[in-house]
């Protein structure tokens, strides 16, 4: 049994943020840099090149990827064998206000009807997180997620009948085509897509938000009925034309993730959520043995 | 074909009528930023008859919230860049037709109103890689002044001195044409085409 203290979850915590907001994540970077040796168009390579550059730049000198730093939303994988001694909640929060006066991140988090901006990324709620306990894990895994908000502003959130769902999910398929086409440039394409379909509408919006917030965009699904809609709507997705930031070209999505719940049988809840290309993204596996590995430096792209 | 152009402020409609759709920008001079809140005020004191911190006649204006460092007497750009124009959108004729602005850059492209005040006014819409703060901030050779800056630090207007800023991307010219109305034709024709294959393979 480990018990983690609050000082070291502090520490780690902390890490997390500033790894998050300095780099994206290395599943992202590769397909960036395979979507640029793919690209025919002059503005759809010169916008790649840049996002390549700028990622490029913030990882040598340490500055923010984006001057925005997104949403925070810290999702814990919890093992039985090791425990917790520490509000998590509450150490992330003063991670994030340090990292803030540390100049990592913007001051952005705002009161929602007032507007106040506390200025220090404080504030009820912030960060998100979300706890599931793994009891076949020997290690318990905190990922941090910092998704942009102009994504945000693209996002579908719809409760289907039966009647709409269609055959094989058609309705499904061209809602996410549609949504696609209405974000245009706004998500700040390639985007990655997360799909949250089933349960309730507040469970659908989760799972969209943990599918493209917490896996890796290279990854493939466990579930082969979802791997196969991953791929079909990433490659129907991507012949749309969009294009990196909505300029026209051949990328328009990273990635298509998809998670699902049991629905009730009269309803089909699905929140489509938009991830700008900026996959901040930052975990560490902590065993039960005492070591612990940052999960991006153990990445291996794709064979 | 699309070109590659060099501009300094502040822009004359010459510079800014030649542009079309697809061409490639890069700036010499000043520059403004301005988001939600610093349009609200923009808005408030021209209808109180107050008078503008800042004189936007040629000017070029930033959809952006940058992140910066006080460092002694002067001001450091950490990052800086394009926020979501489309929020901006009730404002373009303000700017465009009473300021005088010319070139509005941003990201995710704007409106109707916006596509009639650039043509009316002869404006330009250019697209800022979006999420590069960095290499947007290497751009910024000296932060000249801030104005309202209790409206916060994304929300203040910076005046900042870029030098070969770029690339920005025309999205919207002042003939009319319009990349992004182009690029959703495209992919609407082309969603049609994926909806009937998946209809006929049922």
């Amino acid at each position: 049994m480990r018990v983690i203290d609050e000082k070291s979850l502090y520490e780690i915590a902390l890490e997390l943020v500033k790894r998050s907001s300095t780099r994206i994540a290395p599943d992202a970077m590769f397909l960036l840099r395979q979507a640029y040796q793919r690209e025919k168009s002059l503005a759809a390579k010169r916008m790649l090149e840049a996002m390549i550059r700028n990622a490029e730049l913030a990882a040598e000198t340490g500055k923010p990827v984006c001057q925005s730093p997104g949403y925070p939303v810290v999702y814990v994988k919890m093992s039985p064998a090791i425990i917790v001694n520490a509000n998590i909640q509450k150490v992330f929060q003063k991670a994030i206000v340090d990292a803030t006066k540390m100049g990592y991140l913007r001051p952005s988090m705002v009161h929602p009807i007032t507007r106040r901006n506390p200025g220090d990324n404080s504030g009820v709620g912030v960060p998100d997180v979300e706890i599931e306990i793994s009891p076949e894990q020997d290690y318990t895994e905190l990922t941090i997620s910092f998704k942009g908000c102009g994504a945000e502003l693209a996002n579908v959130v719809k409760v289907l009948t039966p009647a709409q769902v269609g055959k094989d999910g058609i309705g499904i398929k061209r809602l996410v085509l549609e949504s696609v086409i209405a974000a245009g440039g706004v998500p700040c394409p390639p985007v990655g897509i997360g799909i949250g379909i089933g349960g309730q509408i507040h469970q659908a919006t989760k799972l969209s938000r943990k599918a493209i917030g917490a896996r890796e965009w290279t990854d493939t699904n466990p579930d082969p009925e979802l791997a196969k809609l991953e791929n079909e709507l990433l490659s129907a997705v991507n012949s749309l034309g969009i294009g990196p930031a909505g300029v026209g070209g051949n990328t328009t999505a990273l990635a298509v993730k998809i998670e699902m719940a049991y629905t009730h049988t009269a309803i089909c809840p699905i929140a489509i959520n938009f991830h700008c290309w900026v996959a901040r993204r930052s975990g560490v596996r902590i065993y039960s043995d005492g070591s612990a590995a940052f999960k991006e430096d153990m990445y291996r792209p794709p064979i | 074909m699309s070109r590659e152009v060099i501009l300094t402020t502040p822009l004359k409609s010459e510079d800014v009528v030649s542009l079309r759709v697809r061409d490639v920008v890069y700036i010499n001079g000043v520059v403004y930023t301005a988001r939600d809140l610093a349009h609200i005020r923009i808005a408030e004191y021209l209808k109180e008859g107050k008078p503008l911190p800042v004189d936007l006649r040629g000017a070029v204006i930033y959809h952006a919230g940058p992140a910066t460092r006080r460092r002694n007497d002067e001001w450091e750009m950490i990052v800086i860049g394009p926020t979501t124009s489309m929020r901006m959108e009730p404002f373009s004729e303000l700017l465009l037709g009473r300021l005088g602005v010319k070139a509005i850059v941003g990201k995710g492209g704007m409106g109707e109103g916006t596509q009639e005040a650039l043509k009316k006014y002869v404006g330009v819409y250019l697209l800022a890689p979006p999420g590069c703060g960095v290499l947007q901030a290497k751009f910024v050779k000296r932060i000249l002044a801030v104005h309202w800056l209790d409206l916060g630090m994304p929300e203040a207007i910076w005046v900042l001195e870029v030098s070969n800023w770029g690339p920005l991307v025309v999205a919207m010219d002042s003939h009319g044409g319009n990349l992004f109305k182009d690029v959703k034709e495209g992919a609407v024709r082309k969603m049609h085409e994926i909806l009937k294959s998946w209809v006929v393979l049922q």
